[in-house]
């Protein structure tokens, strides 16, 4: 993508069947060719092409500069679970990835990484995509797929205390857990102050409200 | 706290947390601030306030069950959400729609961005210290609510959208009540702008505040409105059109410099472009069917279950096992009042969904929060999370 792209006015363009078949058919060349890329075969609606995780960075990075895909914009992050699909055979989990183009809209495709249970890692991407940054702490929150390189790898839906992974397959729906404390978000306030460059001197206090002095009444007990 | 900053200053931060339960953030969320005075030196988000584990329930029904948890996405658009949810299956199914059901959900489409669109525009005034200006908006929203209670007899959750076409027809004397909204909605634009548009107080709050690059923006993911007000005419009706928007005339309407001012001020022209297409969406009403003829999609009438075996059936395995939506996987994006709503749909090939990912558009805008306040006032960052329209049931899901 250009760099003067602020100043750069889209026109309406109509992604159009014969647009989009034609960007299907070279993304996926490109992506054979480079990075060894595989057709899912269960994308009967739009290009899915499944790609190894060493690979995915690249590949990635690709898409993003290459002046014929302009793929500027990550759509989504999607985390699967495949325990207990019918007639599979694979890892377990996949995570899709969602790119499309702003000034091109034919432009759409999905990467598919698979995960084993045994392995969970995939390469992060947030450095490429900040958006990226929340989307993988929320597949990490549902499935606890580990994303290799992730500044701030916490749940993000799911409570601190949660136990467990509940997208995936076998985690009861109907299991009830016990959450007390609320989320002490000033390590993350700090870590924060501290990317921008500020030196932590000495930290606050956190004051418990029995603590507070003028509090009176049943709150001291 | 103690802190050295960049330029060897020494100075002391205040810690300030402000929600989850909050006036003014809309919802349950919640982010914590560094103060240096009044003014924000740092901000974190935190989400997660509401979240009800949507795409869990959806995995545990058939995939008609998941059209009622749609309506709990944007509750201030709850049909929006229908249809972009059962345009995602209709599309893996390979179906096409009647045509009064499409000009029907472009009539209530556009309806419902108006309502979602005032709701945003009036809560932001509201929170600015005008509620003039909150019930000039609420006037028509009154009215488009008034239709859905007609239309399918619930104010704020519908679930109007069937796979396969609309829950009903409409009720007689839904034309005349569209055009009176259309009318009511000019009306209450032109008092609107009477209010805002030469008022030094809401322009000194909302010109040159929470600033968004246009290429910063789509890193960050943003799309409609918020996306729009950067200057970026992306607008997935018109890129990428369903339900033959692209024979309608109107315009995509997009801003200049991407502050609070152009994200409300391109919703209420979004809501002049709804106007138009209302209008003439409403000369192509013609009467016919709302759903597709097919019993294994589209559960058959009681009239007919009662006549006819094959109909019987249908509605038996229709409700019981569901519909069969051939295996893969499906990503569809449509434009809601919003931004791009996405469903990623992986399917078995059974009556029930495997998975459900929901793409909300006001997740990407939330991410991008702290970059809008960092550097502006504390009050500034209540005019900025307004004008990003956040809606915590989509945001957690």
């Amino acid at each position: 993508m250009s760099s003067d792209c602020e100043n750069q006015v889209k026109e309406p363009v109509v992604a159009t069947a014969e647009a989009r078949r034609a960007f299907e058919s070279s993304a996926f060349a490109c992506l054979e060719k480079e990075f060894g890329a595989v057709r899912s075969d269960k994308d009967s609606w739009g290009l899915t092409a499944v790609i190894a995780a060493d690979k995915l960075r690249d590949s990635v990075l690709f898409l993003k500069n290459d002046p014929q895909f302009q793929m500027d914009m990550l759509v989504d992050i999607a985390g699967v679970d495949y325990l207990g699909f019918e007639d599979y055979a694979g890892p377990r989990f996949a995570v899709l990835y969602m790119f499309k183009s702003v000034y091109l809209p034919a432009h759409r495709l999905s990467l598919k990484v698979f995960v084993s249970e045994a392995d969970l890692k995939v390469p992060t991407i947030s450095d490429i995509y900040p958006i990226a940054n929340w989307q993988e702490r929320e597949v990490f929150d549902q499935f606890g797929v580990i994303f290799v390189g992730h500044p701030d790898l916490r749940r993000i839906l799911n409570h601190v205390e949660f136990v467990g992974n509940p997208l995936r397959k076998d985690y009861p729906a109907h299991r009830r857990q016990w959450l007390s404390t609320n989320d002490y978000m000033l390590p993350v306030l700090e870590a924060r102050l501290e990317a921008k460059g500020y030196k932590i001197l000495s930290r606050s206090k956190e004051i418990l409200p029995n603590e507070e002095e003028y509090l009176t009444g049943s709150i001291k007990k | 706290m103690r802190v050295l900053a960049p330029n060897g200053e020494e100075k002391t931060l205040m810690a300030l947390n402000i929600g989850p339960s909050h006036g003014a953030t809309h919802g349950c969320l919640r982010y914590m601030t560094a103060l240096d005075g009044e003014n924000i030196v740092a901000s974190v988000g935190e989400i997660g306030y509401l979240h009800r584990g949507f795409e869990k329930m959806a995995e545990r029904g058939t995939w008609q069950q998941v059209i009622p948890f749609t309506d709990r996405l944007n509750y201030c658009s709850a049909m929006m959400n229908n249809f972009a949810y059962c345009h995602a299956v209709e599309q893996m199914l390979g179906i096409d729609l009647p045509e009064r059901a499409k000009v029907l959900r472009v009539i209530v489409n556009e309806l419902s961005r108006i309502a979602d669109h005032f709701i945003c525009v009036a809560a932001a005034a509201q929170d600015l210290g005008s509620t003039t200006g909150f019930f000039y908006m609420f006037d028509s929203r009154e009215m488009i609510m008034v239709i859905w209670e007609k239309l399918t007899g619930a104010r704020l959750t519908n679930s109007y959208g069937r796979i396969g076409g609309l829950y009903r027809d409409t009720y007689e004397g839904f034309e005349n009540d569209v055009l009176a909204v259309c009318k009511q909605v000019g009306k209450n634009l032109h008092d609107l702008h009477a209010c805002f548009d030469r008022n030094r107080i809401f322009l000194d709050r909302t010109v040159g505040i929470g600033v968004m690059p246009a290429k910063r923006a789509i890193e960050w993911g943003w799309t409609g409105p918020c996306l729009r007000a950067c200057g970026v005419a992306s607008d997935v009706r018109k890129d990428e059109p369903y339900y033959d928007y692209e024979t309608y005339d109107w315009n995509v309407v997009t801003g200049t410099k991407g502050d609070v001012y152009d994200r409300l001020m391109v919703r209420l022209a979004e809501a002049e472009e709804s106007v138009k297409i209302v209008q003439q969406a409403l000369k192509r009403l013609q009467p016919g069917p709302v759903s597709v003829d097919d019993p294994r999609i589209r559960v058959p009438s009681h009239e007919s279950a009662y006549q006819d075996m094959e109909a019987l059936a249908g509605r038996f395995k229709t409700v019981f096992e569901g519909i069969r939506v051939p295996a893969g996987e499906y990503y569809s994006g449509s434009e809601v009042a919003n931004g791009e709503l996405g469903f990623t749909l992986v399917s078995d090939g059974s009556g029930k969904p495997w998975r459900v990912k929901v793409r909300p558009p006001c997740f990407t805008q939330f991410a991008a929060f702290h970059e809008l306040v960092e550097g502006s006032l504390l009050a500034d960052s209540i005019a900025c999370l307004s004008s990003i329209n956040i809606i915590a049931g989509e945001l957690d899901r």
